[in-house]
């Protein structure tokens, strides 16, 4: 076998890998679809366990890229000024409306068009077991009665977190004997703990484990209704919050002008993860509930809690 | 003992050691790059855990960490750029002893420190870890202003010849740290209207920039100008500590691994933190002081001791509060969760066993990093052949990688080269450019304690010294602030003297 029939051979077998993988009908996605993730924690948790199960069900993988920084505005100005074509899409939650509303972005929730929500994370309230408050009402009742202030750990101004814990203060008329600590993601639970704080609304995955030790009590969570990781807990509103109801969700967006076709290949394999046993199963240690809604409803939820989210940043003057 | 002994046996099966090895070499490799660290690394084989069982998978990614953890030290003591921010310290007197020809000495010094300090965090770990929580606890916003502040003391030690210049140098760093969105209020500061600039000043590209940047300008105007010194082939001769060497320091070595641990322990604190700490007190309490910097095999000792003590450390509020120290044990945190481990008081009752396996695999992978970079040193010191300007451009692409892969943004690269340049002004003014980092690593961490202390205080200054133990922090600072000035009026009358003594003789 000479030099130059090695040559052809190579080439030939070259030509074949290259144009072999191409189907006869090209079909979406021809390559690697890329999801940025906004921000570290249980949303990359999510986000990286969402992209392994999507990609199963895929011709491509989708690949979880972290693009954290600015309150989520970072990934969403870069995901943002992408080609409309389902190649770039956003791991995308509420803060979509809290970074437009607080003046960290220029752009609103309209710049993305929803594939599918997938997930809801409910905050919970927790105070120390021992400052001796078994229910929402034992903590108003003893904060209204005295002159003491009440130090509510939350992440920083204008996070969801934060808004919150004064959307719930307010209900319960403590809005103004409060003091809003802020503390970084996964903190506020240990300074519960040490007493420096009386109270924290946070993630119920960060509470559960001190809670079943005995040293927290959790009161409420911010839901309408009451959560499956914690089916003893009451709501906020059964422990006389009004009507408060307030859930963060997670889901998936692309730019504005990205094709149906697209988005609805997208919806179908998103649908697929987020309600496979594996996700499920995940959703209990990681503290989430896997909510899948198809992107018409999420689109109304979108706008929906814009409306509020933006109504509570005005009033609480962080617009700037 | 059943428990113990079903743990040991699903530990040290077959395939939960290799996942601890290959978690180790993929940390190791990620660590000793310069611009990657095992943060990325974790990230990467974080998605593989989902489908191992839970003990391989925890292997996979306590074996990166700890990998990681160690591999920093490869770049900072060959190359003179730290591979992770936890070894910058490491740089000051790790790349004078390679200068000197003793690269393997420090190499071989720094794995076998590190493994002893992560084994005796394990340690403290097993047998106090209620204790430890505790104590960690009691670390609020006033504690850790006070640490951090007694860290910044530091900047004395590290000024090389000026205060002035290392308080220049220091106040830079600070400032940088604080573009961007400010986490407390909300609030965007020095980002001109920008989305991009929200993103502030990553801690790594920052490190990369200020280490690696001014390095490689340096090895081409010496390449122009012809005045590359060659390494012969003798300087990179293998040279492994001696028992002696060990023995003469291992009071250095328990003292910088209880400086790691604890530190380790406060949530919000971390590896560069320890890593300075340590590093100050080794030189404070060395009697030949004056050889650091200039390549004291201590100077290698204390900060890669107390990196290591760290990991141990910050396990002790990750499993027992579910309080994540830093993104790397974040994403620990996260394939702990997958697996159906939720850390917290009631892991340790819930889940003996795993407790128990996630202590086998720590034993597992210091022996895996023992065995990998002791048998890796040969190679590793090759690279000293290369000449340095082809070795700065491989730097050069490498870093530009690395600070893209940080957060996967091209914004980084263009801070690094900024931020690069920037750092060779300074190098040629002569300022020093660790206290620089101190000021990065150590900013956002004094500024946010100290507002949260504040809005805790609810405006009250007098919060400040309503702790014994900041109290004591406060007077420690002052207290190396003190002895450098006592030091150096000492050196200052010596020096006159001297001068004195030469212009009698010369009278005579």
């Amino acid at each position: 076998m000479g030099l130059r029939t090695v040559k052809w051979i190579v080439g030939a077998t070259a030509l074949a890998l290259v144009f072999g993988q191409v189907p006869a009908k090209a079909e979406f996605p021809e390559k690697p679809v890329e999801m940025t993730v906004l921000f570290g924690g249980t949303a990359q948790t999510i986000g990286q366990l969402l992209a392994e199960l999507m990609s199963k069900n895929l011709a491509n993988p989708v690949v979880p890229v972290a693009r954290t920084g600015g309150g989520g505005s970072v990934g969403y100005n870069y995901v943002h000024g992408t080609d409309p074509d389902g190649y770039n899409i956003v791991w995308n939650s509420n803060s979509i409306s809290t970074g437009y509303h607080g003046g960290k972005t220029d752009f609103d929730y309209t710049a993305f068009k929803p594939i599918a929500k997938i997930s809801v994370e409910v905050p919970a309230f927790a105070v120390r077991a021992d400052a001796g408050w078994e229910t929402l009402q034992d903590m108003v009742d003893d904060i209204k009665s005295s002159d003491k202030k009440l130090k509510v750990g939350a992440s920083g101004k204008g996070s969801f977190t934060h808004l919150t814990t004064m959307a719930l203060l307010d209900k319960l008329g403590l809005s103004d004997k409060v003091i809003h600590v802020p503390y970084d993601q996964g903190k506020a639970p240990v300074e519960l703990l040490a007493g420096r704080i009386d109270a924290a609304l946070q993630w119920p995955g960060q509470f559960i484990s001190h809670s079943e030790a005995g040293t927290i009590n959790i009161l409420c969570v911010t839901s309408k209704d009451r959560i499956s990781a914690l089916p003893d807990v009451q709501t906020c509103a059964e422990g006389g919050a009004g009507d408060l109801d307030i859930t963060m969700w997670r889901g998936l967006a692309a730019p504005a002008d990205t094709p149906d076709e697209v988005i609805v290949v997208l919806e179908e394999a998103a649908q697929k993860a987020a309600t496979s046993d594996e996700f499920v199963e995940a959703s209990k240690t990681v503290g989430f509930e896997p909510a899948f809604t198809g992107h018409a409803e999420f689109g109304d939820q979108i706008a929906a809690d814009d409306k509020w989210i933006g109504e509570l940043i005005k009033q609480l003057g962080l617009n700037n | 003992m059943d428990l113990l002994y079903s743990a040991l046996t699903v530990a040290l099966a077959p395939d939960a050691i290799l996942a601890v090895a290959i978690g180790t070499f993929v940390g190791l490799v990620f660590g000793s790059i310069p611009g990657l660290t095992f943060t990325v690394a974790l990230a990467l084989v974080l998605p593989v855990t989902f489908s191992l069982e839970a003990t391989p998978a925890i292997g996979l990614l306590l074996g990166t960490y700890i990998g990681g953890m160690t591999g920093g030290s490869v770049s900072a003591i060959l190359l003179g750029i730290p591979g992770t921010p936890s070894s910058a310290a490491t740089v000051i007197d790790g790349y004078q002893l390679t200068k000197r020809g003793k690269a393997s000495l420090a190499l071989g010094t720094a794995v076998i420190v590190s493994t002893f300090g992560g084994l005796f965090s394990l340690v403290v770990m097993i047998v106090s870890v209620d204790f430890v929580a505790k104590m960690a606890l009691h670390f609020g916003p006033v504690e850790i202003f006070a640490l951090v502040l007694f860290g910044l003391s530091t900047i004395c030690g590290l000024s090389e010849k000026s205060l002035v210049r290392g308080l220049i140098a220091g106040v830079i760093g600070l400032m940088l740290m604080t573009i961007g969105l400010d986490d407390i209020d909300g609030v965007q500061r020095l980002t001109f209207g920008t989305i991009t600039l929200q993103q502030g000043v990553n801690l790594l590209v920052a490190m990369i920039a200020l280490f690696a940047v001014p390095h490689v300008i340096q090895a081409f105007t010496e390449y122009y100008r012809n005045d590359t010194q060659t390494v012969n082939a003798t300087d990179v001769s293998v040279e492994l500590p001696s028992f002696r060497v060990l023995k003469d320091n291992f009071w250095l070595m328990v003292r910088s691994a209880f400086i790691g641990t604890g530190i380790g322990a406060i949530p919000g604190t971390g590896g560069p933190i320890a890593a300075f700490i340590a590093y100050a007190q080794a030189k404070r309490s060395a009697k030949d002081g004056e050889r650091f910097g200039k390549g004291a095999l201590a100077g290698v000792v204390a900060p890669e001791t107390a990196n290591n003590a760290v990991t141990g450390g910050a396990m002790i509020p990750l499993l027992s509060l579910g309080i994540p120290g830093d993104p790397a044990t974040a994403l620990v945190l996260s394939g702990l969760l997958i697996h159906g481990l939720v850390p917290g008081p009631m892991l340790f009752i819930q889940h003996p066993g795993e407790i128990y396996a996630i202590y086998i695999s720590i034993i597992v992978a210091y022996i895996c990093v023992l065995a990998i970079q002791l048998l890796g040193i040969r190679f590793f010191v090759q690279i000293l052949r290369v000449p340095a300007h082809l070795l700065a451009v491989a730097i050069v692409v490498m870093c530009g990688f690395g600070a893209y892969a940080v957060r996967n943004s091209a914004f980084d690269v263009y801070t690094m080269a900024i931020l690069g340049l920037l750092a060779y002004g300074l190098m040629r003014a002569r300022i020093p450019l660790t206290p620089v980092i101190l000021g990065l690593v150590l900013g956002p961490t004094l500024e946010r304690e100290f507002r949260t202390a504040l809005i805790l205080s609810e405006g009250n200054f007098a919060t400040f010294f309503s702790s014994v133990t900041a109290v004591v922090f406060y007077v420690l600072a002052i207290g190396v602030i003190a002895l450098h000035f006592f030091g150096q009026s000492r050196e200052a009358r010596a020096a006159r003297n001297k001068t004195k003594q030469q212009q009698q003789e010369k009278a005579v």
